[in-house]
């Protein structure tokens, strides 16, 4: 298919592939449900949540004061890139006339006690990221956002390779999760992460259903 | 444009010989259709344009191609992970690396070998002819020292991200889509490790870069036997 530069332009989302028909595949590669998200706004807010979340958890852990040397400056450089995620996402929301969700209320809990709690935390929510991207891109419509959110991806991957290398974790399992990346689907992810939300704006209210 | 690192690969030294003429045809032929056109588009560090924006260039001008692209583009991906897995079968054979750095190294190679054969298997089902295993002939020193065998191993994982990303907006099947994501953000996890591990910069940009197969190619290219 072609995509047009007036198609983004205009914030217009392009034909999609009778093959990307996303209910239809049964292949361990299967995406989320289909249910799942109504157009590309909903899975950008989905990922704005998460971004959201990330960039928080990394404001205040980086803040604590529990890492220095080279885990310090990895992870300073992690917390960029949450931000930039928030900022690419919010700023294509809009774009394409929708309404970026809020920033959902947080509580970290004890994971800021030690160095080993903040990377712990860090690796899970990496690794989620990773899955809840491979979960939601096939409900993307528009390829241009499609390349970015893989993008995206592909850093998270980085983020989380990482973190379980400073953790000193089992190459197999710990720094790689196995030849291929697992999806998750967005209730998948909604578990793992809702222990950390809290109040008005949490994912929960927002980041599905909001158009 | 940022050049390829790539070009530095094996000294320029030609490494892959295809199996027939066939087979090199086919990869160059498909090679120049699908890369026609595409712009290399780099998000670089702190880099908040839109999607809409930042990407928008890298996918004009795109193919209007048959379905058979999607069968093109997993060739072009075989062809780039025979390279690779072969490349770490002989790094990991040569005995250069110890303790966590062989612990690190293995998976890769592990890895690698499972998408040659993951996307075998992908072309067969759908009804594609897979590119042979193409000759591989690394140059001398490739394998001898420990710091240049792991260099060219980020080098060449930093260059395969982009290849797989490059391709993103080209696939048109979703479940092929979804298949060649989930071994790209493995090889990201590759080059973040490997440039940890040769003190580079595991963490590049804040969303993945992406090269189109023309690039990829001319980065390559010096190791295809033709």
């Amino acid at each position: 298919m072609t995509i047009k530069r007036s198609d983004f332009v205009k914030g217009r989302t392009a034909v999609v592939p009778a093959t990307v028909a996303v209910g239809a595949l049964n292949n361990k590669f299967a995406w989320a449900q289909a249910a799942d998200f109504e157009d590309d706004v909903d899975v950008l807010n989905y990922a704005l949540t998460l971004e959201y979340l990330e960039a928080e958890f990394y404001r205040q852990g980086n803040s604590a004061g529990l890492l220095s040397g080279k885990e310090r400056q990895y992870l300073d450089k992690v917390q960029i890139d949450e931000e930039s995620h928030v900022a690419t996402i919010r700023s294509t929301i809009m774009k394409l006339g929708g309404s970026p969700v809020a920033a959902p209320g947080v509580d970290f809990g004890d994971a800021f006690e030690s160095r080993s709690k903040y990377l712990t935390t860090s690796h899970t929510f990496e690794n989620t990221g990773v899955s809840a991207y491979l979960g939601a891109a096939g409900f993307i419509t528009d390829k241009a956002i499609l390349q970015a959110a893989a993008g995206i991806f592909g850093v998270e991957a980085r983020h989380a390779a990482i973190v379980g290398s400073l953790l000193g974790l089992e190459p197999e399992g710990g720094v790689y999760m196995g030849a291929t990346e697992t999806p998750l689907t967005s209730a998948e992810v909604l578990d793992a992460v809702s222990p950390f939300l809290t109040g008005p704006g949490a994912m929960q209210d927002d980041a599905a259903t909001t158009r | 444009m940022n050049t390829p690192q790539g070009n530095q690969l094996f000294d320029g030294k030609p490494v892959v010989e295809f199996r027939s003429e066939h087979d090199r045809r086919s990869f160059l032929r498909n090679a120049l259709l699908v890369g026609v056109g595409a712009t290399y588009v780099a998000a670089a560090a702190g880099d908040q344009r839109s999607f809409l924006r930042s990407s928008a260039a890298s996918a004009v001008g795109t193919r209007k191609g048959p379905a058979s692209g999607d069968l093109d583009i997993l060739n072009y991906a075989l062809t780039l992970e025979y390279l690779e897995s072969g490349f770490y079968d002989r790094g990991i054979a040569a005995g250069l690396l110890s303790g966590r750095e062989l612990a690190l190294v293995t998976p890769i190679r592990d890895h690698e070998r499972a998408h040659v054969q993951a996307v075998t298997d992908t072309i067969t089902g759908l009804g594609g002819k897979p590119v042979a295993k193409p000759k591989l002939t690394f140059p001398k020193g490739t394998f001898t020292d420990k710091g240049k065998f792991l260099a060219t191993a980020s080098t060449f994982e930093e260059l395969g991200v982009k290849a797989y990303h490059g391709q993103v907006p080209l696939i048109e099947s979703g479940d092929l889509l979804a298949a060649a994501a989930s071994i790209a953000g493995v090889e990201s996890r590759h080059a973040a490790i490997l440039a940890d591990l040769t003190g580079g910069d595991p963490f590049p940009g804040p969303i993945e870069a992406n090269l189109p197969m023309k690039a990829v190619l001319k980065a390559a290219m010096p190791f295809i036997k033709s």
